[in-house]
């Protein structure tokens, strides 16, 4: 079987189509750039005698209309090759693009269903209806959701295994065909194969599903500390509050690659380290819903006991499920005491390992977030009101003064998560990450890097999900916080 | 202002203690003494092996008091070695005695120690690593500092505009880009003979074989130039320069709505007289304040950029010393690194204060 | 070159036997070079018993003067007996020479020893030492120095010594130091070795890297602190990690040549990548090893390649001291599982040849030919489920870098094809190595020996300090002593093919192949070829004017 073109038969129509594009847009901006270093500026309005405004287009006027179409015509074509690739569905005659664009159709409906549905109600959505408004911040939240969108229908996008090995196809060039397909399996590694004969489109595909399987939650995971720390630490203030931040500044001062190599080596792992922090910090996450719920059904006692119940019961197991693993012969005692029967998962070590590792290092800065917000927050009026109004301290933190910081919070969760990506893609690069074959980005970067100069396309793809998944929270946290100050 | 830099001081001496001893913890927790035990003896010691191993290595007393030890508050043990009747102590040279060696040696003396796995003192080793990585971090801010002030500036004169749109993408994007993603693309662009530029100017006759930047940074410990230092600082500067320029942005975005800047336009200032004269200076605090905490962020982008080039510097150091549990060289790594986080932070206070007429500190 | 070569004794009467074979085709010419120089015929002799002109002669001669580049790992320097990497043989050559040299083409030659000879049944070792030698102190070299560097190397008591193991019967059991008249100095220039055994692996003992000879008075002592040796250079520079910078001591007259000036050795880290990007950066002039696709690369821009094929392998083994590798249906079954032409392909890029699951490589001169192992993924997991453990988690062990690692992922692959359910774990070298004896299944880098037995003596007898498999055979054993008194190679060929046999039986470990190695030098660099134990003795570098 041949092997795939980049473009296929599309191409013979697109192709052209998006170099002129790009020759187009080229050249304006050449010109653009030359008119205005020699002093042209874009016209102005001018208002006639008769009072109505006219618009004068100078050259470099119309450069920038010509950049304008140029882009737009790209953005056409992208979109032609993707519907076109889902149409045709032969993958010969759609090439590697195409056939992309047709494994990834349930992220292109999940996509389009999505910015449907936002956009007809985006004034009843609040401050995420609100980021329909701004083109930057729909383009991060289209990045994000393709890509969540890509994790969650991660088994019907990827076409093999992440680690399915077929060892004729080691660093195998973008679009070559496998050697003896078995029925019904698809007959190509789309962008080619690694060092070990694995295809690197569905390892990108699993790794997005890696990352955001940890990298999400353990954002959520260090705001929980760090609201259930900060919040209370800047509305007691006082030794509590010199307290706390002396601990956050501590951590904060440790440079962040030592304190991974110091957690994440094998022998402190043996020494139960992480299990301790885990121990520790995956309270936080109770205490703080039962505080809540506490504070807010304060008058119903009724309601609160059984609502208070649930918490502790369900996370209390949740917990003790997370933290111990007794079928580990080498965990501490401690680890173990919980029966194999009420545990009702075991996260493998090394995960627990990296995710307790990120929790920690994003817990202080979420904290001192949280509690310059709050510091702020606290003078407020509705603040004093609701201590007139006599609520309890616990009640005005989470209910008064917390809903009313969520908007920065939102942003930061945004960025943060972003951060952490980048984080666990540093650990993979240091060989400290979840497992020597997983397909997580910044371990299958480290690993294509080693034969970078000859075989490219194993460690770009990885390369390039990362940045624009990163990219999108970025652009995301832009958009939110540039309409949350509309506000 | 003395009252206040005192009390900075004293708290930074209280988190160094805290830092060093989180670290001194970590690196003799048993696991890490009995792999030390191993690799510096035998591999194949029995645990009763180990423990005299220890014992007789110094490593057998309480925790507390070997880091007193390592501090030098308390005295360094000595012991007789029974089959040669030589003493040995922390303190002691080959051939010396109790009496004729100093009782401390530790941090308070100078003394950081002996590196286990090079086989020398700590000292001789930090010294010429640190001297490597600031000029490496000299560059890299020289790079940062004017290409991150001038895009923020630039796209903060005018906010909305076309330009500051360009220019915003730009910082947001060089910020999603962390140093193992751009070091290997800049690797595959500009220093490999088979791939990226090299190949087509060497075709061109431009380049006579080789590559045009060179993709490993050894040769930079000797004499830096820009062939060899040049992909390394990139590195650090593409992913650092991002976070001040758009806070560069930001702040100059603020000043540019100010009161004062709206009068002097409509007096008739010219918009390159407002921006020079009224805006630059008051746009820089909050930049200046970044710029400085950014020390300690720059630290991890050393780490991976020295491992990346092979420069032998002090983030390359430090990743040493953790994979081989070298702890003294460990702890000297962190008490540098605590050390530069802490100092940054108090320039960075003080700075504020004297740049910014607002605030007074009594 | 000629007075590098050896001794001009008599030929030995069995190495002329060896010789009617190696002319009636029965044996190769490295089978013939390693077996008639171990018993102290010289290199250049034994070419001329079989006709050939000698293979020394390929060295040739440099001219003086000139600065070389190295690119190899630099680690602390300690008491030569406990070395344990051959790089650190290589920083002190230059300073602390051996007694014998192993060659590439598999014959030894002398370097401290003018001749050396063995009686009839391999019990009693003549070593002649070569007159005229100096320490760089000015003390004249003697027997005396080889005597008391063989006691010190009997010497059980020092931690990590490994050269006790080479010595063998030497060693006396009860004091753990050399046997009374073990080693008696004849006169000033002639020492004699009695063993109570016959041991034909005391030349390829002593040629090894950890038996640096170091002046009498200063055995265990670390070279890097006193600087005496018999070598042409003395270390100028040493930084672990970083480089080791030899120059010739010009206080010093050398006995023998030596051409270049200054060799730098460049550590940078264990990384192929970051070999090749200082390659293309001009940081050095010559690897020490050239792994995988690099091989290429390194060509490719225009380096010298050079290589030589070797017993070096992967042991990728189950440890029998644990379940369920305990039962023997289980390792089987695991064997039975992989294919290991595909082990070679995926893990060293098709580099070498396949191996057949013992550890006796077709290069030793004792391998015998077995017929082909079966391989049935089918069968593999039935067998597995007969055993009970048709369910069992594997879990492969590895370092987290080199060849071990792509190995076993390509191992576990196929294991996984077969229905097995296998997880990949891989530790950073300073972790692996504290226990890389113990665990359950897990992979280890061995490196070449010269002699089939030595290998299967230092790993597969029961009770032995790098037993990793936790193997325990006492026919294996049995027939073990007696390949070890067998000189002649044919007639231990026949013990060596139940040897192998017994190992394939009992499915001990996998040994998925025989690594070819590489070199790669730039244009002009002399003398630098592929040595199959990473040798580079730095006197016959040299770089072409």
């Amino acid at each position: 079987m041949e092997p795939l073109s980049w473009s296929g038969d599309i191409g013979v129509f697109l192709n052209p189509i998006i170099i002129g594009a790009t020759v187009v847009f080229a050249a304006a901006f050449l010109l653009n750039l030359v008119l205005t270093l020699a002093g042209q500026r874009a016209g102005e309005m001018v208002i006639n005698a008769d009072h109505s405004l006219s618009l004068q287009r100078g050259p470099v006027d119309y450069a920038l209309l010509a950049m304008r179409y140029a882009v737009l015509v790209f953005l056409l074509t992208c979109v032609g090759y993707v519907i076109a690739g889902m149409v045709v569905a032969d993958p010969q005659r759609a090439g590697i693009i195409g056939a992309m664009a047709a494994q990834l159709t349930p992220v292109w409906i999940g996509l389009v269903v999505l910015f449907a549905v936002s956009i007809s109600f985006k004034r009843r959505l609040g401050l995420y209806g609100k980021l329909f408004d701004s083109p930057i911040g729909m383009t991060g939240f289209g990045l994000v959701m393709f890509w969540i969108f890509t994790a969650i229908f991660v088994q019907s996008i990827a076409p093999h295994g992440p680690i399915d090995v077929i060892s004729q196809m080691r660093n195998e060039l973008p679009g070559t065909p496998l050697p003896s397909p078995a029925e019904g399996q698809f007959q190509w590694y789309l962008l080619g194969g690694d060092n070990l004969g694995r295809c690197v489109f569905s390892r990108m595909v699993f790794g997005a599903f890696e990352v955001l399987k940890i990298a999400p939650l353990a954002t959520l995971f260090a705001f929980m500390v760090g609201i259930t720390l900060g919040v209370p630490a800047a509305y007691f203030g006082g030794k509590l509050d010199i307290g706390v931040t002396f601990v956050a500044n501590l951590v904060l001062a440790f440079p962040v690659i030592l304190l991974f190599y110091l957690l994440v080596a094998p022998e402190i792992v043996a020494a139960g380290i992480p299990n301790y922090l885990s121990m520790i910090l995956f309270l936080f996450p109770i205490l703080f819903l039962v505080i809540l719920f506490n504070a807010r059904y304060r008058t119903q006692p009724g309601l609160r006991n059984v609502i208070v119940a649930i918490c502790i019961g369900v996370g209390g197991m949740a917990y003790l499920s997370l933290i111990s693993n007794a079928s580990d012969p080498d965990l501490p005692m401690l680890f173990r005491l919980w029966p194999e029967a009420l545990d009702l998962f075991d996260v493998p070590g090394n995960l627990l390992i990296v995710f307790v590792s990120v929790v920690f290092v994003n817990s202080p800065t979420v904290f001192r977030i949280v509690r310059g917000i709050v510091l702020d927050i606290k003078t407020r009026d509705y603040v004093a009101a609701a201590q007139t109004r006599g609520e309890g301290p616990w009640y005005i933190m989470l209910w008064e003064i917390l809903p009313n910081a969520r908007g920065p919070l939102i942003v930061d969760f945004c960025l943060r998560i972003g951060y952490t990506t980048i984080l666990l893609g540093t650990l993979g690069f240091f060989g400290l990450g979840v497992s020597p074959e997983s397909p997580d980005w910044g371990s299958t970067i480290n690993e294509g890097r080693r034969l970078l100069t000859i075989y490219p396309h194993p460690a770009l793809p990885p390369a390039l999900a990362l940045m624009s998944l990163v990219l999108g929270l970025n652009l995301l946290a832009d958009g939110l916080r540039e309409e949350s100050l509309k506000d | 202002m003395a009252f206040f830099i005192l009390r900075r001081f004293g708290v930074m001496i209280l988190t160094a203690l805290c830092l060093t001893f989180v670290v001194f913890f970590l690196t003799n927790l048993a696991p890490n003494l009995e792999k030390l035990a191993k690799t510096q003896g035998n591999a194949r010691m029995s645990d009763a092996e180990v423990v005299s191993w220890l014992d007789r290595n110094g490593y057998g007393g309480p925790l507390i008091m070997r880091y007193g030890e390592w501090l030098g508050v308390v005295p360094g043990w000595v012991r007789l070695d029974a089959p040669t009747g030589q003493w040995r102590g922390r303190c002691l040279g080959p051939g010396d005695t109790p009496e004729t060696a100093p009782r401390f040696c530790g941090l308070l003396q100078g003394d950081l120690g002996h590196s286990t796995v090079s086989d020398d003192e700590v000292s001789n080793i930090i010294g010429g690593r640190l001297a490597l990585t600031g000029v490496l971090m000299f560059w890299a801010f020289a790079v940062i500092v004017p290409s991150a002030l001038l895009v923020g500036v630039l796209a903060g004169m005018r906010e909305g505009s076309r330009t500051d749109r360009v220019l915003s993408t730009f910082s947001i994007g060089t910020t999603a880009t962390p140093e193992y993603v751009s070091g290997v693309i800049f690797i595959v662009l500009l220093a490999s003979s088979q791939t990226g530029i090299s190949p087509l100017l060497v075709q061109w006759g431009w380049l006579d074989g080789g590559t045009l930047f060179l993709g490993s940074a050894r040769s930079a410990m000797d004499g830096a130039n820009f062939w060899n230092f040049t992909l390394p600082v990139m590195t650090i500067a593409f992913y650092g320069m991002g976070y001040i320029a758009r806070m560069t942005r930001a702040s100059m975005a603020e000043v540019m709505t100010a009161q004062y800047i709206r009068t002097a336009r409509l007096k008739g200032v010219s918009f390159r007289n407002i921006v020079l004269k009224h805006a630059l200076r008051n746009a820089l605090i909050a930049p200046f304040t970044v710029i400085m905490l950014q020390f300690p962020w720059l630290l991890t982008g050393v780490v991976i950029v020295e491992t990346l080039f092979n420069y032998n510097g002090f983030g390359w150091t430090l990743v040493q010393a953790a994979s081989n549990n070298d702890i003294e060289l460990l702890l000297a790594c962190s008490v540098v690194a605590v050390f530069v986080v802490l100092v940054t932070q108090l320039i960075s206070d003080i700075g504020y204060v004297y740049l910014n007429p607002r605030i007074r500190i009594s | 070159m000629t007075n590098l070569s050896g001794g001009t004794r008599t030929t030995h009467p069995v190495a002329e036997m060896y010789a009617r074979e190696y002319k009636a085709g029965q044996m190769s010419r490295r089978e013939f070079m390693v077996r008639a120089t171990a018993l102290g015929v010289s290199a250049a002799a034994a070419y001329t018993m079989i006709g050939l002109k000698p293979a020394m002669a390929q060295r040739v001669t440099p001219p003086m003067g000139g600065k070389l580049r190295i690119q190899m790992q630099i680690l602390a320097l300690k008491d030569p007996r406990t070395y344990d990497w051959s790089q650190l043989g290589n920083v002190s050559r230059g300073l602390l020479e051996y007694l014998i040299e192993y060659n590439r083409d598999g014959s030894f030659s002398g370097i401290l020893l003018d001749s050396w000879e063995a009686n009839a049944d391999a019990t009693q070792y003549t070593l002649r030492v070569r007159p005229g030698v100096k320490w760089n102190n000015g003390d004249d070299f003697t027997a005396e120095d080889v005597a008391a560097n063989f006691v010190g190397w009997c010497d059980t008591t020092v931690e990590g010594n490994s050269m006790a193991a080479r010595m063998g019967g030497l060693v006396d059991s009860n004091t753990g130091q050399a046997r009374e008249g073990g080693v008696v100095v004849v006169d000033p220039l002639t020492v004699q070795i009695n063993l109570p055994a016959p041991d034909i692996t005391l030349v390829p003992g002593i040629a090894d890297y950890p038996s640096a000879i170091q002046h009498r008075d200063l055995i265990g002592t670390n070279p890097l602190d006193h600087g005496i040796g018999t070598g042409a250079y003395k270390i100028a520079d040493h930084q672990v990690g970083i480089s080791c910078r030899l120059e010739r001591n010009t206080a010093h007259s050398y006995w023998g040549n030596a051409y270049l000036d200054e060799i730098t050795f460049v550590d940078l880290g264990t990384d192929p990548a970051a070999w090749f990007a200082g390659a293309e950066a001009g940081e050095f002039d010559m690897t020490y090893e050239t792994v995988g696709e690099f091989v290429d690369l390194f060509s490719a821009v225009g380096w010298t390649q050079s290589d030589v094929t070797t017993g070096a392998t992967v042991v990728v083994r189950p440890n029998q001291l644990n379940a369920p590798y305990d039962n023997v249906e289980v390792r089987r079954a695991m064997l039975e599982a992989v294919d290991l032409s595909v082990v070679l392909e995926l893990g060293m890029n098709g580099q070498g040849t396949v191996g057949e699951n013992h550890h006796v490589c077709p290069i030793h001169p004792e391998y015998a030919a077995l017929p082909p192992m079966v391989v049935d993924k089918a069968a593999a997991n039935a067998r597995l489920a007969a055993a009970g453990h048709a369910d069992h988690n594997f879990t492969l062990i590895s370092l987290d870098d080199g060849l071990g690692r792509f190995t076993c992922d390509a191992i576990a692959a196929q294991m996984r094809d077969a229905g097995m359910t296998v997880t990949r774990e891989v530790l950073p070298g300073s972790t692996f190595w504290n226990d890389w004896l113990n665990y359950p299944f897990s992979a280890t880098e061995w490196n070449h020996r010269e002699l089939g037995v030595q290998i299967l003596n230092l790993a597969y007898r029961s009770g032995v300090a790098w037993n990793e498999t936790g193997f325990s055979n006492a026919e294996f054993d049995r027939l073990l002593d007696e390949a070890n008194g067998i000189q002649d190679a044919d007639a231990r060929r026949v013990v060596m093919a139940r040897l192998q046999q017994i190992m394939q039986e009992e499915a001990v470990t996998f040994i998925p192949f025989w690594r070819s190695l590489f070199r790669h030098y730039r244009e002009g660099v002399l003398n630098a070829d592929m040595h199959p134990k990473f040798e580079i003795n730095v006197h016959h570098l040299g770089l072409a004017s």
